[in-house]
């Protein structure tokens, strides 16, 4: 009898256990959904064309659109790329292509992790300190915030990311193909740039975008380095708009026409992040498609 | 073998030299491997400078803070971590007596100055706070949430879709989170949540000092109830959870699908039930798991932009959860800009510090829990 009451008890514990496992699963893809279904449903209402072409009016009635803060974001991102793409890549194949150095990449590796945790705010704090205040000081205040120092700032996110994807994706490369273009004869760098890093391409650009989806969401690192503009501009050494400062500035503010552009901006950026994990998934499909042929 | 072949320089050289071979061999055969080696040469110098420059962001990360935090390190030392008053300008005030009634002086009142004064104790107490509570929050979910994608999805193949949606989570803006926190969930908290939680927790005798807070006008403590805002502790806790959980699920499940087979096989085998089993893999895990926390509690600690917009911005320490609090993201975003007297600013970055030691500790410390383990199984 007790024996049996056990059985069943501990046959009804894991039947609830189940039922609240399954529950969180779906309780968390509720709240995304939710989310997401929100900010997509008010954001569709709030968008229209000008939202897209259009200036900031100074008007609160009648704001105008984000087209400056579009161009801002995009600039941004490019610019940081510049800067944080070739020097994460090269620090990534230092980190995979030189083991015989393995004094230096050990640490510098953690160093790359343990810098892929430093909050963004922090980040944008050092952007101020290191650029803003510095420049300032050098042009006697005819530049300080400025659209350098918030790509500076977001390629410092940028680097360690992609220096730690692009080494993770080197080491899939299998040894044999760096040992087959040694023994044809190829130096070290041909055969890093012929062989191990188009082995490799499709990881290696996953990874970079994926650094600049981040990058793009971002906002705190651009409140004391681009500091935002209501200005369509193209040139980086002025304060520099985004999307982010933008929607933060107005989701904050106190007008109700200025929160529906905030909604419609948001709607914006969470398509431009789509478009770039859309991307990533062709790009990383069709680089495993390649894999399987060759 | 013809003589041409016999007078072909070796396979390396040939294979890149553009030269006719009738020319000089030596020479072009020098020329290539000159290259070659210039060429490696640049490259391994580039890599290395490259990745050197990671250790050098780090170095000056660290070395600009404390540059700059430095007057206020000297100024407040340790003490810096548990003083509570945080006042950005100095303030002029009645002075009372003991009893608490107003000095006159000729009819006035006689005024003091208060000078500014800085501590983190209260932005220490709400960034704890908050985390703690969404770690509290958000930390069963994504175990279940985690437990389930390992053990069950995989047999209805929904494990792709299912982690798809919850990385797609993780690629979301703390902006886009914080936006749909402070126009959804704060005016829900305001208008519903809140004032049925008060209903329900009030009458519970020790619960009191969630609702009420004591204050001191003209020399007297009252007891009022705190007004509910929805731009208090507890949202902002909620939404950290709510930014957490895809973190926290996904590391969990990566940790638990390298429990090795055979334990759970073994397990089931002895007549465990189905949670059972679970029980052993969590427990196997554990190590893993608890770094899988870490890396959530760094995130929430170091999470800006959707606290700064909930969490209310009251630099006072209050028990209540329903509060408005502060964070020491959310100081530095909203005072960072404004700080022009040198203490403040020195202030500001000290508290800045203290975020960057927390977060890398926490970093460290979970890194080397999850890696650890899942390098070790080697199932991946």
């Amino acid at each position: 009898m007790s024996r049996s009451f056990a059985e069943f008890r501990r046959r009804t514990i894991s039947s609830i256990m189940f039922a609240l496992c399954a529950g969180g699963a779906s309780l968390i893809i509720a709240i995304l959904l939710l989310v997401i279904g929100y900010l997509v449903w008010i954001g569709v209402s709030s968008l229209s064309w000008d939202f897209l072409t259009t200036v900031p009016t100074g008007d609160v009635a009648n704001p105008g659109g984000m087209r400056h803060a579009i161009d801002g974001t995009i600039i941004l991102v490019a610019l940081a790329s510049a800067i944080g793409v070739p020097i994460g890549v090269l620090a990534g194949i230092y980190l995979a292509e030189y083991p015989g150095e393995h004094v230096a990449t050990g640490p510098l590796r953690f160093l790359a992790d343990v810098l892929t945790g430093v909050p963004s705010i922090v980040v944008g704090i050092l952007g101020y300190e290191l650029v803003v205040v510095p420049v300032s000081r050098w042009t006697h205040g005819s530049v300080s915030f400025s659209g350098y120092a918030g790509a500076a700032a977001l390629a410092f996110i940028m680097i360690p990311i992609v220096a730690r994807t692009t080494e993770e994706m080197l080491r899939l490369v299998p040894r044999s193909y760096r040992e087959g273009s040694l023994a044809l004869g190829a130096t070290r760098a041909q055969t890093i740039f012929r062989v191990v890093l188009p082995g490799a391409f499709g990881g290696v650009a996953t990874g970079i975008m994926l650094a600049m989806g981040r990058i793009a969401g971002e906002t705190a690192p651009l409140l004391f380095t681009a500091l935002g503009s209501r200005l369509l501009t193209h040139n980086p050494a002025e304060p520099f708009p985004s999307l982010t400062l933008q929607i933060y500035t107005y989701a904050t503010g106190p007008y109700p026409e200025q929160k529906r552009l905030a909604w419609a901006g948001i709607l914006v950026l969470l398509a431009m992040l789509f478009v770039v994990n859309l991307s990533i998934r062709i790009v990383a499909s069709r680089h495993a498609r390649m894999r399987m042929g060759a | 073998m013809t003589p041409t072949s016999a007078a072909s320089p070796p396979a390396h050289a040939s294979g890149w030299s553009r030269e006719p071979t009738q020319s000089p061999r030596s020479k072009s055969e020098a020329g290539v491997i000159r290259r070659a080696r210039i060429g490696d040469a640049v490259l391994g110098w580039a890599c290395r400078l490259s990745a050197a420059l990671i250790a050098l962001m780090l170095v000056s990360l660290i070395a600009v803070l404390v540059h700059s935090a430095w007057p206020a390190m000297r100024e407040f030392g340790v003490g810096f971590l548990i003083s509570s008053e945080w006042r950005a300008n100095e303030i002029e005030r009645p002075v009372r007596d003991a009893a608490g009634q107003l000095m006159l002086r000729d009819g006035e009142a006689v005024m003091e100055i208060l000078p500014p004064a800085f501590g983190a104790l209260p932005v220490i107490w709400g960034t704890a706070v908050s985390s703690f509570l969404a770690l509290v929050i958000a930390v069963p979910i994504s175990l279940s949430a985690a437990v389930f994608l390992v053990r069950v999805a995989p047999r209805l193949r929904i494990a792709g879709a299912a982690s798809f949606l919850i990385e797609f989570l993780a690629a979301v803006p703390s902006l886009a989170f914080g936006v749909w926190a402070l126009f959804v969930l704060a005016p829900l908290f305001q208008k519903y949540v809140g004032p049925w939680l008060h209903r329900i927790f009030e009458p519970i005798p020790g619960l009191r000092w969630m609702f009420y807070e004591s204050v001191t006008v003209a020399g007297r403590t009252i007891e009022r109830p705190i007004p509910l805002t929805g731009r208090d502790l507890f949202t902002g806790s909620l939404i950290l959870a709510i930014m957490i959980l895809p973190i926290v699920t996904s590391v969990s499940r990566d940790v638990l699908r390298a429990v090795p087979r055979t334990q759970i096989e073994g397990t089931l085998a002895l007549g465990a039930t189905w949670w059972q089993s679970c029980v052993a893999m969590l427990r196997y895990g554990r190590s893993g798991l608890l770094g899988a926390i870490m890396l959530g509690l760094a995130r929430a600690a170091g999470e800006t932009m959707a606290v700064t917009m909930v969490i209310g911005n009251n630099n006072q320490i209050s028990p209540s959860p329903f509060a408005p609090a502060q964070t020491m993201a959310s100081l530095l975003a909203n005072e960072f800009a404004e700080a022009t007297e040198g203490l403040h600013r020195a202030s500001l970055l000290y508290v800045a510090l203290i975020l960057l030691t927390m977060s890398l500790m926490f970093n460290v410390v979970a890194r080397r829990l999850v890696v650890g383990r899942i390098a070790s199984s080697g199932s991946h």
